[in-house]
């Protein structure tokens, strides 16, 4: 899996790991059941701090990209697809002109259950 | 499959053929001569300390001299070195088929009119350790005759030259960005293996002694950490990294030229599995199929058999143009 990362840029390096993971799994690059690399060995790869990386690996778990299993580290989820990795990267798309045009969660969760409810 | 590839597989089977007929000829004509029991492992001093029946002999004399000579022959068919490496492959291969045939024929002329005991065991069998000296200097010997007969012969088919710099893919990489690759390289034989290992250690510490023993458990606990192997391509060079921090193997990208990803055969190529050291090039092989094979400054290769190789390498590439306009 290629992880690219820009130390300038505003986003924080945790999500720029995450959304290297989230583009494999949306191109098919990276298929349930593949193993992530061990944190320690991607933070020392890409010059960054341990916790930056488990930071971005936390978050796809949330997001139900990834498993965290115990000591045997972290692998793609079996529920995660390319459709379902699409999805996630055009919610981070929408969230992101919602601030820009400066709306609250709460108003922009209403517009996608009207959106829910017209469909 | 043409003439010359024949003709170079014949090259390097020929030592092993002639190994296995002296020692063939040895045993006929001497057949009357043995006792029932060969000793046929020995200890420290040279006393025998285990027995071989004759068949088992004339068995195990035949599939260490054909399997070896069959790996030779792969390798010599197949093996796409260049002429310097292909040269160096057959002569050691003639080195090892003299070695194997010395000690082989040794050992069965130490036998010849040994008393036997009850059990048919040749008695007073000794093995004096400079045979080992003299085995090492059959080999070198045969070396340079293996050597002298390569550049004699048919060479191998002309390599093609990597381009310098790679002419692949190239992965569009924005000022400031850092980028690395991993990837998992496991394959269902390597927990296996660090197991059978382990298991042999564990088996000798308990019928045998912790001397005999170490060697399997250290060489267990090594297979052990590599069970889940690791390949990065990052600013660093190339990494193939176990569970823990150290061992690994890495080579640092200023060494590297360039890379490439093509199908790698580890029979014809690297002679088997593992982490194999041959002229001209090093490999941690894995499984058969795609891999990373990169050029060294020093004109060696190394490769590693791992998914997504086109990737790797071309990140490979990516991260060698950045440094050459760095520098």
């Amino acid at each position: 899996m290629l992880f690219r990362v820009d130390p300038t840029s505003t986003v924080p390096l945790g999500d720029q790991i995450a959304a290297c993971v989230r583009r494999a799994v949306a191109d098919g690059a990276a298929a349930p059941g593949e193993r992530l690399p061990a944190a320690r060995v991607l933070a020392e790869s890409l010059g960054v701090n341990v916790h930056t990386v488990l930071r971005g690996y936390q978050r796809l778990r949330e997001e139900g990209l990834i498993e965290l299993r115990r000591g045997r580290g972290a692998a793609i989820a079996d529920g995660a697809s390319p459709h379902r990795a699409r999805l996630l990267e055009r919610i981070r798309e929408t969230v992101g002109e919602a601030r820009g045009l400066g709306l609250t969660s709460d108003e922009l969760l209403a517009l996608v259950r009207t959106e829910y409810g017209a469909g | 499959m043409n003439r010359k590839s024949a003709a170079r597989a014949a090259l390097a089977t020929l030592p092993f053929l002639l190994a296995l007929a002296v020692d063939l000829l040895f045993f006929a004509t001497r057949r009357d001569r043995l006792p029932g029991q060969l000793a046929s492992h020995f200890v420290g001093n040279g006393r025998a300390d285990d027995y071989a029946g004759r068949t088992s002999y004339l068995v195990v004399t035949t599939l260490v001299l054909l399997g070896t000579g069959l790996l030779w022959t792969v390798m010599a068919w197949a093996g796409k070195f260049t002429d310097r490496a292909y040269r160096m492959t057959i002569a050691f291969g003639y080195a090892v088929a003299g070695f194997l045939g010395y000690l082989l024929a040794v050992v069965l002329l130490i036998n010849v009119d040994a008393p036997e005991d009850a059990q048919g065991r040749g008695q007073d069998v000794s093995f004096p350790m400079w045979h080992l000296a003299v085995a090492v200097g059959v080999g070198a010997v045969a070396y340079g005759i293996g050597h002298l007969a390569a550049a004699l012969g048919p060479g191998p088919e002309p390599v093609e030259a990597a381009a310098p710099g790679g002419n692949g893919e190239r992965i569009a990489l924005a000022a400031g960005e850092v980028a690395g690759w991993a990837r998992g390289a496991g394959s269902w034989w390597l927990p296996l293996t660090a197991l059978l290992v382990l298991g042999a250690g564990v088996v000798l510490l308990f019928t045998a002694s912790w001397p005999a023993a170490l060697p399997a458990l250290v060489l267990g606990l090594l297979l052990a950490t590599f069970s889940r192997p690791y390949v990065t391509v990052d600013r660093r060079g190339i990494t193939v990294s176990g569970l823990l921090p150290w061992p690994r193997v890495r080579v640092p990208l200023d060494r590297i030229e360039a890379a490439s990803s093509r199908d790698i055969s580890p029979l014809t190529e690297y002679g088997g599995w593992g982490y194999r050291i041959r002229p001209g090039r090093t490999g941690v092989m894995i499984r058969s199929g795609e891999g990373i094979v990169a050029r060294l400054a020093s004109g060696r290769d190394f490769a590693v058999t791992v998914d997504d190789s086109a990737t790797g390498a071309a990140l490979l590439n990516t991260l060698i143009d950045q440094r050459r306009t760095d520098h």
